[in-house]
Protein backbone atom coordinates (compact mmCIF):
# COMPACT_ATOMS: atom_id res chain seq x y z
CA UNK A 1 0.00 0.00 0.00
CA UNK A 2 2.93 2.23 1.04
CA UNK A 3 4.99 1.53 -2.00
CA UNK A 4 2.02 1.90 -4.24
CA UNK A 5 1.61 5.37 -2.81
CA UNK A 6 5.42 6.14 -3.41
CA UNK A 7 5.42 5.17 -7.13
CA UNK A 8 2.33 7.03 -7.90
CA UNK A 9 3.79 10.50 -6.08
CA UNK A 10 7.04 9.89 -8.45
CA UNK A 11 4.54 9.56 -11.10
CA UNK A 12 3.02 12.96 -10.23
CA UNK A 13 6.40 14.40 -9.52
CA UNK A 14 7.52 13.46 -13.10
CA UNK A 15 4.23 14.82 -14.47
CA UNK A 16 4.73 18.07 -12.94
CA UNK A 17 8.24 17.93 -13.83
CA UNK A 18 7.69 18.35 -17.42
CA UNK A 19 4.73 20.35 -17.52
CA UNK A 20 7.28 23.02 -15.82
CA UNK A 21 9.41 23.00 -18.58
CA UNK A 22 6.54 23.26 -21.11
CA UNK A 23 6.60 27.05 -21.75
CA UNK A 24 10.60 27.32 -22.26
CA UNK A 25 10.17 24.61 -24.44
CA UNK A 26 7.84 25.89 -26.52
CA UNK A 27 8.97 29.52 -26.15
CA UNK A 28 12.91 28.37 -27.07
CA UNK A 29 11.26 25.78 -30.31
CA UNK A 30 9.65 29.13 -31.81
CA UNK A 31 11.90 31.85 -30.72
CA UNK A 32 15.23 29.59 -31.35
CA UNK A 33 15.15 26.92 -33.10
CA UNK A 34 12.57 27.50 -35.56
CA UNK A 35 13.79 30.98 -36.85
CA UNK A 36 17.72 28.70 -36.89
CA UNK A 37 16.23 26.27 -39.28
CA UNK A 38 14.47 28.95 -41.11
CA UNK A 39 17.59 30.34 -41.89
CA UNK A 40 19.64 27.25 -42.80
CA UNK A 41 16.70 26.18 -45.00
CA UNK A 42 16.52 30.20 -46.75
CA UNK A 43 20.37 30.33 -47.16
CA UNK A 44 19.71 28.01 -50.22
CA UNK A 45 17.33 30.02 -51.37
CA UNK A 46 17.01 33.33 -53.22
CA UNK A 47 14.35 34.75 -50.65
CA UNK A 48 13.55 38.37 -50.33
CA UNK A 49 10.90 38.33 -47.71
CA UNK A 50 7.88 38.88 -50.39
CA UNK A 51 7.84 37.03 -53.58
CA UNK A 52 11.07 35.36 -54.45
CA UNK A 53 11.23 31.99 -52.77
CA UNK A 54 13.21 30.05 -55.39
CA UNK A 55 15.67 26.94 -54.48
CA UNK A 56 19.24 28.28 -55.89
CA UNK A 57 21.35 25.52 -54.22
CA UNK A 58 24.82 26.58 -53.14
CA UNK A 59 24.67 30.31 -54.93
CA UNK A 60 24.35 32.51 -52.12
CA UNK A 61 27.40 30.43 -50.43
CA UNK A 62 29.66 30.43 -53.50
CA UNK A 63 28.98 34.34 -54.49
CA UNK A 64 29.78 34.67 -51.06
CA UNK A 65 33.22 32.90 -50.41
CA UNK A 66 34.09 34.55 -54.53
CA UNK A 67 32.25 37.67 -55.07
CA UNK A 68 31.64 39.59 -51.99
CA UNK A 69 33.85 41.53 -49.40
CA UNK A 70 33.63 38.22 -46.81
CA UNK A 71 37.36 37.35 -46.87
CA UNK A 72 37.24 41.43 -45.23
CA UNK A 73 34.46 40.32 -42.90
CA UNK A 74 36.28 37.22 -41.35
CA UNK A 75 39.82 39.49 -41.67
CA UNK A 76 37.98 42.02 -39.35
CA UNK A 77 36.16 39.29 -36.80
CA UNK A 78 40.28 37.45 -36.30
CA UNK A 79 41.63 41.21 -36.06
CA UNK A 80 38.98 41.81 -33.33
CA UNK A 81 39.89 38.60 -31.88
CA UNK A 82 43.54 40.22 -30.60
CA UNK A 83 41.13 41.59 -28.32
CA UNK A 84 40.75 38.68 -25.97
CA UNK A 85 44.38 37.59 -25.24
CA UNK A 86 44.98 41.16 -24.09
CA UNK A 87 41.64 41.55 -21.78
CA UNK A 88 42.42 37.72 -20.06
CA UNK A 89 46.26 39.24 -19.50
CA UNK A 90 45.24 42.56 -18.36
CA UNK A 91 42.26 41.34 -16.48
CA UNK A 92 44.64 38.51 -14.92
CA UNK A 93 46.95 41.24 -13.47
CA UNK A 94 44.15 43.28 -12.18
CA UNK A 95 42.40 40.27 -10.77
CA UNK A 96 45.94 39.71 -8.80
CA UNK A 97 46.08 42.70 -8.07
CA UNK A 98 43.10 42.85 -6.58
CA UNK A 99 43.26 39.80 -4.58
CA UNK A 100 46.67 40.97 -2.40
CA UNK A 101 43.48 43.06 -0.57
CA UNK A 102 45.27 46.63 -0.96
CA UNK A 103 43.61 49.35 1.12
CA UNK A 104 40.63 50.06 -0.50
CA UNK A 105 40.11 46.68 -2.88
CA UNK A 106 36.30 46.37 -2.43
CA UNK A 107 36.27 49.66 -3.59
CA UNK A 108 38.33 49.21 -6.71
CA UNK A 109 36.68 46.02 -7.17
CA UNK A 110 33.59 47.69 -8.06
CA UNK A 111 35.01 50.37 -9.93
CA UNK A 112 36.83 48.08 -12.04
CA UNK A 113 33.37 46.32 -13.68
CA UNK A 114 32.17 50.21 -14.31
CA UNK A 115 32.80 50.09 -18.03
CA UNK A 116 30.22 46.73 -18.40
CA UNK A 117 27.28 49.12 -16.80
CA UNK A 118 27.75 51.54 -19.45
CA UNK A 119 26.03 51.24 -22.86
CA UNK A 120 28.02 49.78 -25.46
CA UNK A 121 26.28 52.56 -27.88
CA UNK A 122 28.41 55.48 -25.26
CA UNK A 123 31.42 53.36 -25.31
CA UNK A 124 31.59 52.89 -28.90
CA UNK A 125 30.57 56.80 -29.28
CA UNK A 126 33.29 57.92 -26.33
CA UNK A 127 36.00 56.43 -28.65
CA UNK A 128 34.77 57.95 -31.52
CA UNK A 129 34.96 61.56 -30.12
CA UNK A 130 38.41 60.49 -28.78
CA UNK A 131 39.97 59.24 -31.92
CA UNK A 132 38.29 61.74 -33.75
CA UNK A 133 40.29 63.82 -36.55
CA UNK A 134 40.65 66.87 -33.92
CA UNK A 135 39.90 64.88 -31.41
CA UNK A 136 41.54 64.86 -27.39
CA UNK A 137 43.49 61.75 -28.61
CA UNK A 138 44.97 64.03 -31.43
CA UNK A 139 44.71 66.79 -29.29
CA UNK A 140 47.40 65.63 -26.52
CA UNK A 141 49.59 63.94 -29.27
CA UNK A 142 49.97 67.39 -31.05
CA UNK A 143 50.42 68.64 -28.06
CA UNK A 144 53.54 66.59 -26.80
CA UNK A 145 55.35 66.83 -30.18
CA UNK A 146 54.07 63.67 -31.50
CA UNK A 147 52.20 65.18 -34.26
CA UNK A 148 53.00 63.10 -36.76
CA UNK A 149 51.05 60.32 -34.73
CA UNK A 150 47.95 62.38 -34.99
CA UNK A 151 45.87 60.56 -37.96
CA UNK A 152 42.80 59.88 -38.98
CA UNK A 153 42.50 57.17 -36.70
CA UNK A 154 38.74 55.90 -37.97
CA UNK A 155 39.71 56.93 -42.04
CA UNK A 156 41.72 53.77 -42.43
CA UNK A 157 41.40 50.21 -42.11
CA UNK A 158 44.33 49.23 -39.88
CA UNK A 159 44.26 52.42 -37.58
CA UNK A 160 39.83 52.02 -37.29
CA UNK A 161 40.66 48.62 -36.50
CA UNK A 162 43.54 49.12 -33.73
CA UNK A 163 40.80 51.57 -32.03
CA UNK A 164 38.20 48.99 -32.11
CA UNK A 165 40.40 46.25 -30.43
CA UNK A 166 41.09 49.25 -27.95
CA UNK A 167 37.62 49.72 -27.34
CA UNK A 168 36.93 46.35 -26.93
CA UNK A 169 39.16 45.64 -24.54
CA UNK A 170 38.75 48.46 -22.02
CA UNK A 171 35.16 47.52 -22.13
CA UNK A 172 36.09 44.07 -21.30
CA UNK A 173 38.73 44.27 -18.67
CA UNK A 174 36.05 44.31 -15.79
CA UNK A 175 34.49 41.22 -16.46
CA UNK A 176 37.72 39.36 -16.60
CA UNK A 177 39.06 40.55 -13.33
CA UNK A 178 35.94 39.70 -11.72
CA UNK A 179 35.54 36.42 -13.29
CA UNK A 180 39.20 35.33 -12.46
CA UNK A 181 38.81 36.64 -9.21
CA UNK A 182 35.69 34.18 -8.86
CA UNK A 183 37.92 31.44 -9.81
CA UNK A 184 41.20 32.56 -7.49
CA UNK A 185 38.47 32.58 -4.54
CA UNK A 186 38.49 29.10 -4.71
CA UNK A 187 42.45 28.99 -4.40
CA UNK A 188 43.30 27.99 -0.66
CA UNK A 189 44.98 31.36 1.04
CA UNK A 190 47.36 28.93 2.66
CA UNK A 191 48.68 28.42 -1.09
CA UNK A 192 49.60 32.66 -1.20
CA UNK A 193 51.02 33.00 2.31
CA UNK A 194 53.37 30.08 1.61
CA UNK A 195 54.35 31.80 -1.54
CA UNK A 196 55.05 34.48 -0.33
CA UNK A 197 56.92 33.32 3.02
CA UNK A 198 59.16 31.87 0.40
CA UNK A 199 59.60 35.33 -1.18
CA UNK A 200 57.66 34.63 -4.66
CA UNK A 201 57.03 38.31 -6.24
CA UNK A 202 54.18 39.19 -7.81
CA UNK A 203 55.46 37.79 -11.05
CA UNK A 204 55.98 33.73 -10.22
CA UNK A 205 52.59 34.47 -8.01
CA UNK A 206 51.24 35.10 -11.23
CA UNK A 207 52.44 32.87 -13.34
CA UNK A 208 53.30 29.83 -11.00
CA UNK A 209 50.93 29.68 -8.67
CA UNK A 210 47.33 31.43 -9.73
CA UNK A 211 47.63 30.94 -13.56
CA UNK A 212 47.61 26.46 -13.30
CA UNK A 213 45.58 26.46 -10.34
CA UNK A 214 42.20 28.48 -12.41
CA UNK A 215 42.96 26.71 -15.84
CA UNK A 216 39.53 25.80 -16.24
CA UNK A 217 38.07 29.55 -15.03
CA UNK A 218 40.70 31.56 -17.80
CA UNK A 219 39.54 28.68 -20.52
CA UNK A 220 35.93 29.50 -19.64
CA UNK A 221 36.91 33.29 -19.31
CA UNK A 222 38.60 32.78 -23.34
CA UNK A 223 35.75 30.92 -24.79
CA UNK A 224 33.45 33.01 -23.70
CA UNK A 225 34.96 36.60 -24.82
CA UNK A 226 35.82 34.85 -27.86
CA UNK A 227 32.54 34.19 -28.81
CA UNK A 228 31.25 37.26 -27.90
CA UNK A 229 33.47 39.02 -29.74
CA UNK A 230 32.05 37.15 -33.12
CA UNK A 231 28.20 37.81 -32.01
CA UNK A 232 27.74 40.95 -29.41
CA UNK A 233 30.06 43.84 -30.68
CA UNK A 234 27.40 44.76 -32.92
CA UNK A 235 26.63 48.09 -31.01
CA UNK A 236 30.31 49.04 -30.59
CA UNK A 237 30.82 49.31 -34.43
CA UNK A 238 27.69 50.73 -35.12
CA UNK A 239 28.54 53.77 -33.22
CA UNK A 240 32.32 53.85 -33.43
CA UNK A 241 32.80 53.39 -37.38
CA UNK A 242 29.79 52.11 -38.42
CA UNK A 243 31.62 49.66 -40.47
CA UNK A 244 33.42 51.94 -42.39
CA UNK A 245 35.49 52.89 -44.67
CA UNK A 246 34.01 51.17 -47.21
CA UNK A 247 33.32 47.48 -45.10
CA UNK A 248 36.50 47.95 -44.08
CA UNK A 249 35.41 47.38 -40.19
CA UNK A 250 32.44 45.31 -40.83
CA UNK A 251 32.49 41.89 -39.25
CA UNK A 252 30.19 39.00 -40.33
CA UNK A 253 27.14 39.77 -37.85
CA UNK A 254 27.18 43.41 -39.19
CA UNK A 255 26.88 42.52 -42.39
CA UNK A 256 23.94 40.49 -42.05
CA UNK A 257 22.42 44.03 -40.11
CA UNK A 258 23.30 46.15 -43.78
CA UNK A 259 21.67 42.92 -45.90
CA UNK A 260 18.76 43.35 -43.42
CA UNK A 261 18.78 47.10 -44.73
CA UNK A 262 19.21 46.88 -48.30
CA UNK A 263 16.45 47.27 -50.72
CA UNK A 264 17.22 44.10 -52.93
CA UNK A 265 16.49 42.36 -49.85
CA UNK A 266 19.09 39.84 -50.51
CA UNK A 267 17.64 37.85 -47.28
CA UNK A 268 18.54 34.12 -48.66
CA UNK A 269 22.43 35.74 -48.88
CA UNK A 270 21.95 37.26 -45.55
CA UNK A 271 20.68 33.55 -44.08
CA UNK A 272 23.85 31.93 -46.17
CA UNK A 273 26.17 34.47 -43.78
CA UNK A 274 23.95 33.94 -40.60
CA UNK A 275 24.76 30.03 -41.27
CA UNK A 276 28.42 31.08 -41.64
CA UNK A 277 28.90 32.52 -38.97
CA UNK A 278 26.09 29.93 -37.02
CA UNK A 279 29.14 27.21 -38.18
CA UNK A 280 32.09 29.08 -36.82
CA UNK A 281 30.47 30.03 -33.40
CA UNK A 282 29.43 26.42 -33.04
CA UNK A 283 33.43 25.00 -33.72
CA UNK A 284 34.42 27.32 -31.12
CA UNK A 285 32.08 25.86 -28.89
CA UNK A 286 33.08 21.97 -29.37
CA UNK A 287 36.01 23.39 -29.24
CA UNK A 288 35.80 24.31 -25.73
CA UNK A 289 33.80 21.00 -24.76
CA UNK A 290 37.17 19.05 -25.79
CA UNK A 291 39.38 21.19 -23.69
CA UNK A 292 36.58 21.03 -20.70
CA UNK A 293 36.38 17.35 -20.96
CA UNK A 294 40.30 17.16 -21.18
CA UNK A 295 40.47 19.20 -18.41
CA UNK A 296 38.36 17.45 -16.11
CA UNK A 297 40.22 13.98 -17.38
CA UNK A 298 43.44 15.68 -15.47
CA UNK A 299 42.23 16.51 -12.25
CA UNK B 1 68.30 34.83 7.56
CA UNK B 2 66.99 37.23 9.88
CA UNK B 3 67.85 40.69 6.77
CA UNK B 4 66.73 38.58 4.30
CA UNK B 5 63.06 38.53 5.77
CA UNK B 6 63.22 42.05 6.55
CA UNK B 7 64.25 42.74 3.22
CA UNK B 8 61.40 40.87 1.38
CA UNK B 9 58.71 42.43 4.25
CA UNK B 10 60.25 45.38 2.86
CA UNK B 11 59.90 44.82 -0.81
CA UNK B 12 56.51 43.56 -0.35
CA UNK B 13 56.00 46.86 1.35
CA UNK B 14 57.28 48.75 -1.74
CA UNK B 15 55.52 46.51 -4.23
CA UNK B 16 51.92 47.45 -2.13
CA UNK B 17 52.28 50.98 -2.66
CA UNK B 18 53.23 50.14 -6.14
CA UNK B 19 49.82 47.96 -6.82
CA UNK B 20 47.63 50.50 -5.09
CA UNK B 21 49.50 53.50 -7.86
CA UNK B 22 48.65 51.09 -10.61
CA UNK B 23 45.10 50.26 -9.47
CA UNK B 24 44.63 53.99 -9.03
CA UNK B 25 45.63 54.61 -12.73
CA UNK B 26 43.74 51.64 -14.40
CA UNK B 27 40.39 52.95 -12.43
CA UNK B 28 41.15 56.64 -13.83
CA UNK B 29 41.55 55.53 -17.01
CA UNK B 30 38.08 54.13 -16.33
CA UNK B 31 35.83 56.70 -15.14
CA UNK B 32 38.14 59.51 -16.81
CA UNK B 33 35.85 58.55 -20.51
CA UNK B 34 32.63 59.09 -18.22
CA UNK B 35 33.86 62.62 -16.57
CA UNK B 36 34.74 63.91 -19.85
CA UNK B 37 31.59 63.00 -21.41
CA UNK B 38 29.57 64.42 -17.91
CA UNK B 39 31.89 67.51 -18.19
CA UNK B 40 31.75 69.02 -21.44
CA UNK B 41 27.95 67.43 -21.75
CA UNK B 42 27.61 71.22 -19.11
CA UNK B 43 29.58 73.05 -21.81
CA UNK B 44 28.71 75.01 -24.78
CA UNK B 45 29.43 74.64 -27.90
CA UNK B 46 32.38 76.90 -28.10
CA UNK B 47 34.02 75.48 -24.80
CA UNK B 48 33.62 72.54 -25.92
CA UNK B 49 35.45 73.34 -29.07
CA UNK B 50 38.25 75.90 -27.45
CA UNK B 51 39.66 73.03 -24.78
CA UNK B 52 37.91 70.00 -24.22
CA UNK B 53 39.72 69.24 -21.63
CA UNK B 54 39.29 72.53 -19.47
CA UNK B 55 37.81 72.18 -16.30
CA UNK B 56 36.87 75.57 -16.41
CA UNK B 57 33.34 76.02 -17.64
CA UNK B 58 32.44 79.82 -18.34
CA UNK B 59 29.14 79.38 -18.15
CA UNK B 60 26.82 76.24 -16.83
CA UNK B 61 25.23 75.21 -20.00
CA UNK B 62 22.60 73.23 -18.45
CA UNK B 63 20.51 74.13 -21.86
CA UNK B 64 21.32 70.66 -23.48
CA UNK B 65 19.62 68.80 -21.18
CA UNK B 66 16.78 70.68 -20.97
CA UNK B 67 16.40 70.08 -24.77
CA UNK B 68 17.23 66.75 -23.89
CA UNK B 69 14.27 66.47 -21.81
CA UNK B 70 11.55 68.72 -23.81
CA UNK B 71 12.44 68.21 -27.31
CA UNK B 72 13.93 64.85 -27.44
CA UNK B 73 11.20 63.37 -24.99
CA UNK B 74 14.00 61.21 -23.46
CA UNK B 75 11.96 60.37 -20.71
CA UNK B 76 9.35 58.85 -23.16
CA UNK B 77 12.00 56.70 -23.84
CA UNK B 78 12.42 56.23 -20.95
CA UNK B 79 9.21 54.49 -20.65
CA UNK B 80 9.12 52.34 -23.71
CA UNK B 81 13.02 50.72 -22.37
CA UNK B 82 11.16 49.87 -19.13
CA UNK B 83 8.29 48.51 -20.40
CA UNK B 84 10.18 46.39 -22.24
CA UNK B 85 13.15 45.93 -19.54
CA UNK B 86 10.24 44.60 -16.89
CA UNK B 87 8.40 42.83 -19.36
CA UNK B 88 11.05 40.55 -20.14
CA UNK B 89 12.28 40.66 -16.50
CA UNK B 90 8.77 38.97 -15.31
CA UNK B 91 8.75 36.34 -18.38
CA UNK B 92 11.97 35.22 -17.49
CA UNK B 93 11.38 34.65 -13.69
CA UNK B 94 7.75 33.32 -14.33
CA UNK B 95 8.88 30.80 -17.04
CA UNK B 96 12.29 30.18 -15.38
CA UNK B 97 11.64 29.57 -11.79
CA UNK B 98 9.23 26.54 -12.92
CA UNK B 99 11.69 25.08 -15.25
CA UNK B 100 14.98 25.76 -12.95
CA UNK B 101 12.73 24.09 -9.96
CA UNK B 102 11.84 20.71 -12.14
CA UNK B 103 15.51 20.61 -13.12
CA UNK B 104 17.31 20.99 -10.03
CA UNK B 105 14.30 19.00 -7.87
CA UNK B 106 12.40 16.89 -9.90
CA UNK B 107 12.75 13.31 -11.20
CA UNK B 108 11.71 12.78 -15.00
CA UNK B 109 12.84 10.97 -17.99
CA UNK B 110 15.15 12.54 -20.24
CA UNK B 111 15.78 15.41 -18.06
CA UNK B 112 19.62 16.08 -18.24
CA UNK B 113 19.33 15.63 -22.19
CA UNK B 114 16.47 18.81 -22.39
CA UNK B 115 18.61 20.88 -20.15
CA UNK B 116 21.72 20.37 -22.00
CA UNK B 117 19.76 21.31 -25.24
CA UNK B 118 18.10 24.01 -24.00
CA UNK B 119 21.10 25.28 -22.27
CA UNK B 120 22.95 24.99 -25.66
CA UNK B 121 20.50 27.61 -27.49
CA UNK B 122 22.63 29.88 -25.58
CA UNK B 123 25.16 29.71 -28.49
CA UNK B 124 22.67 30.69 -31.21
CA UNK B 125 23.22 34.19 -31.94
CA UNK B 126 21.01 36.55 -32.21
CA UNK B 127 22.09 37.44 -35.63
CA UNK B 128 21.57 34.20 -37.38
CA UNK B 129 18.20 34.29 -36.17
CA UNK B 130 17.00 37.70 -36.37
CA UNK B 131 15.71 37.64 -40.36
CA UNK B 132 13.08 34.59 -39.90
CA UNK B 133 11.99 35.92 -36.68
CA UNK B 134 11.31 39.72 -37.90
CA UNK B 135 9.51 37.72 -40.79
CA UNK B 136 7.31 35.66 -38.07
CA UNK B 137 6.58 38.55 -35.83
CA UNK B 138 5.42 40.25 -39.52
CA UNK B 139 3.38 37.59 -40.53
CA UNK B 140 1.71 37.42 -36.49
CA UNK B 141 1.49 41.62 -36.98
CA UNK B 142 3.62 42.04 -34.14
CA UNK B 143 6.75 43.60 -35.77
CA UNK B 144 6.41 47.37 -34.12
CA UNK B 145 5.30 45.83 -30.85
CA UNK B 146 7.00 45.57 -27.30
CA UNK B 147 6.00 41.67 -27.17
CA UNK B 148 8.26 41.07 -30.16
CA UNK B 149 11.34 42.52 -28.37
CA UNK B 150 10.11 41.21 -25.25
CA UNK B 151 9.49 37.38 -26.39
CA UNK B 152 12.77 37.34 -28.65
CA UNK B 153 14.98 39.05 -25.31
CA UNK B 154 13.09 36.21 -23.22
CA UNK B 155 14.14 33.66 -25.35
CA UNK B 156 17.53 34.86 -25.88
CA UNK B 157 18.63 35.19 -22.19
CA UNK B 158 16.24 32.19 -20.46
CA UNK B 159 18.82 29.50 -20.85
CA UNK B 160 21.33 31.79 -19.22
CA UNK B 161 18.70 32.27 -16.71
CA UNK B 162 17.86 28.48 -15.84
CA UNK B 163 21.66 27.64 -15.88
CA UNK B 164 22.02 30.80 -12.53
CA UNK B 165 19.16 29.41 -10.98
CA UNK B 166 19.06 25.83 -11.40
CA UNK B 167 22.64 25.19 -9.84
CA UNK B 168 20.91 27.88 -6.65
CA UNK B 169 17.90 25.39 -6.48
CA UNK B 170 19.59 22.44 -6.07
CA UNK B 171 21.24 23.99 -3.13
CA UNK B 172 17.72 23.55 -1.06
CA UNK B 173 17.70 20.87 0.93
CA UNK B 174 15.49 18.03 -0.18
CA UNK B 175 14.28 17.53 3.21
CA UNK B 176 12.52 21.18 3.67
CA UNK B 177 10.36 20.23 0.49
CA UNK B 178 9.13 16.65 1.30
CA UNK B 179 8.38 18.22 4.70
CA UNK B 180 6.23 20.74 3.31
CA UNK B 181 4.23 18.25 1.10
CA UNK B 182 3.88 16.01 4.21
CA UNK B 183 2.54 19.21 5.72
CA UNK B 184 0.10 19.14 2.36
CA UNK B 185 1.68 21.43 0.37
CA UNK B 186 1.48 21.65 -3.36
CA UNK B 187 3.12 22.29 -6.25
CA UNK B 188 2.77 26.25 -6.10
CA UNK B 189 2.80 26.36 -2.12
CA UNK B 190 6.64 24.74 -2.56
CA UNK B 191 7.52 27.06 -5.01
CA UNK B 192 5.78 30.30 -3.48
CA UNK B 193 7.16 29.54 0.17
CA UNK B 194 10.23 27.23 -0.63
CA UNK B 195 12.14 27.94 -3.76
CA UNK B 196 11.71 31.30 -3.96
CA UNK B 197 12.44 32.37 -0.33
CA UNK B 198 15.60 30.06 -0.72
CA UNK B 199 16.94 30.52 -4.44
CA UNK B 200 16.24 34.69 -4.30
CA UNK B 201 20.01 35.61 -4.79
CA UNK B 202 19.80 33.83 -7.68
CA UNK B 203 16.75 35.39 -8.57
CA UNK B 204 17.74 38.86 -7.41
CA UNK B 205 20.93 38.86 -9.51
CA UNK B 206 18.48 37.64 -12.54
CA UNK B 207 16.62 40.81 -12.02
CA UNK B 208 19.63 43.40 -11.53
CA UNK B 209 21.39 41.54 -14.70
CA UNK B 210 18.64 41.58 -17.32
CA UNK B 211 17.77 45.32 -16.25
CA UNK B 212 21.31 46.02 -17.08
CA UNK B 213 21.31 44.61 -20.36
CA UNK B 214 18.04 45.19 -21.93
CA UNK B 215 18.68 48.58 -20.77
CA UNK B 216 21.74 48.68 -22.80
CA UNK B 217 21.35 46.52 -25.63
CA UNK B 218 20.87 47.82 -29.08
CA UNK B 219 20.74 45.31 -31.73
CA UNK B 220 16.93 43.79 -31.48
CA UNK B 221 14.99 46.38 -30.76
CA UNK B 222 16.79 48.39 -33.45
CA UNK B 223 15.65 45.82 -35.72
CA UNK B 224 12.00 44.74 -34.39
CA UNK B 225 10.75 48.53 -33.51
CA UNK B 226 10.97 50.88 -36.42
CA UNK B 227 8.36 52.70 -34.77
CA UNK B 228 9.66 56.19 -33.43
CA UNK B 229 7.30 56.53 -30.69
CA UNK B 230 7.84 52.93 -29.40
CA UNK B 231 12.01 53.22 -29.52
CA UNK B 232 14.04 52.09 -26.73
CA UNK B 233 16.49 55.09 -25.81
CA UNK B 234 19.46 53.34 -27.06
CA UNK B 235 18.02 52.96 -30.62
CA UNK B 236 16.79 56.74 -30.04
CA UNK B 237 20.43 57.56 -29.16
CA UNK B 238 22.26 55.57 -31.48
CA UNK B 239 20.42 57.22 -34.10
CA UNK B 240 20.74 61.15 -32.65
CA UNK B 241 24.85 60.13 -32.59
CA UNK B 242 24.87 58.36 -35.74
CA UNK B 243 24.78 62.06 -37.04
CA UNK B 244 27.76 63.15 -37.53
CA UNK B 245 26.87 66.50 -37.77
CA UNK B 246 25.65 67.01 -34.33
CA UNK B 247 26.62 68.69 -31.85
CA UNK B 248 28.94 66.70 -29.21
CA UNK B 249 28.07 68.34 -26.25
CA UNK B 250 23.91 67.68 -26.71
CA UNK B 251 24.55 63.65 -27.62
CA UNK B 252 27.04 63.74 -24.25
CA UNK B 253 23.98 65.25 -22.72
CA UNK B 254 21.49 62.60 -23.46
CA UNK B 255 24.17 59.77 -23.62
CA UNK B 256 24.68 60.68 -19.57
CA UNK B 257 21.05 60.77 -18.65
CA UNK B 258 20.81 57.27 -20.95
CA UNK B 259 23.46 55.74 -18.27
CA UNK B 260 22.02 56.90 -15.18
CA UNK B 261 19.42 54.55 -14.43
CA UNK B 262 21.95 51.29 -15.05
CA UNK B 263 24.46 53.16 -12.73
CA UNK B 264 22.29 53.54 -10.00
CA UNK B 265 20.92 50.11 -10.13
CA UNK B 266 24.94 48.87 -10.01
CA UNK B 267 25.48 51.08 -7.58
CA UNK B 268 22.47 49.67 -4.87
CA UNK B 269 23.87 45.91 -5.76
CA UNK B 270 26.99 46.01 -6.66
CA UNK B 271 27.75 43.32 -4.18
CA UNK B 272 25.14 40.72 -6.13
CA UNK B 273 26.60 41.33 -9.41
CA UNK B 274 30.34 41.16 -8.66
CA UNK B 275 29.61 37.85 -6.63
CA UNK B 276 27.49 36.50 -9.75
CA UNK B 277 29.59 36.74 -12.22
CA UNK B 278 32.75 35.44 -10.39
CA UNK B 279 30.77 32.35 -9.54
CA UNK B 280 29.50 32.22 -12.80
CA UNK B 281 32.51 31.05 -14.26
CA UNK B 282 32.52 28.03 -11.96
CA UNK B 283 29.06 27.03 -12.98
CA UNK B 284 29.41 26.14 -16.41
Amino acid sequence: MKKRFKVNLNKSKALQGLLSIIPVIILLLFIRLYPMVAAIYRSFTNWDGLYKNDWVGLKNYIDIFTNSPFWTLLRNNMVLLISVPLQVIIGLFVAVLLYEEVAGWRFFRALIYIPQIISAVTIGFLFRIAFGLDGPINLILRKIGLGFLAVEWLGNAPTALFVLVLCLTWFSIGWQAIVILGGMSKIPPSVFEAARLDGANFWQRTFRIVVPMISRTLEYAIIMSMVWTFTSVFAFIYSLTNGGPGYETTTIDYMIYIKFYQSSAPYGSACALAVILLIIITIFTIIEMRFANKASEWE
Amino acid sequence: MDTYKKQIISNQRISKYAIFIILVLLITSFLYPLFFMFLNSVKSHVDYLKNPFSLHITKFEWSNYLTMISQFKIFSLFRNTLIISILTIIFILAIGIIASYSFAKLKFKGKNVILFLILSTMFIPVQVTIIPIYMLFSKLHMVNTYWAVILTYTAMFIPEAILLMTSTFRGIPDELIEAAELDGAGYFDVIRYIIIPMGRSAIILTIIFYFIVTWNDLFTPMVLLQDMEKRTVMVALASLISRYTGDPTFQFAGLVLAAIPAILVYAFFQRFIIKGIGEGSSKV
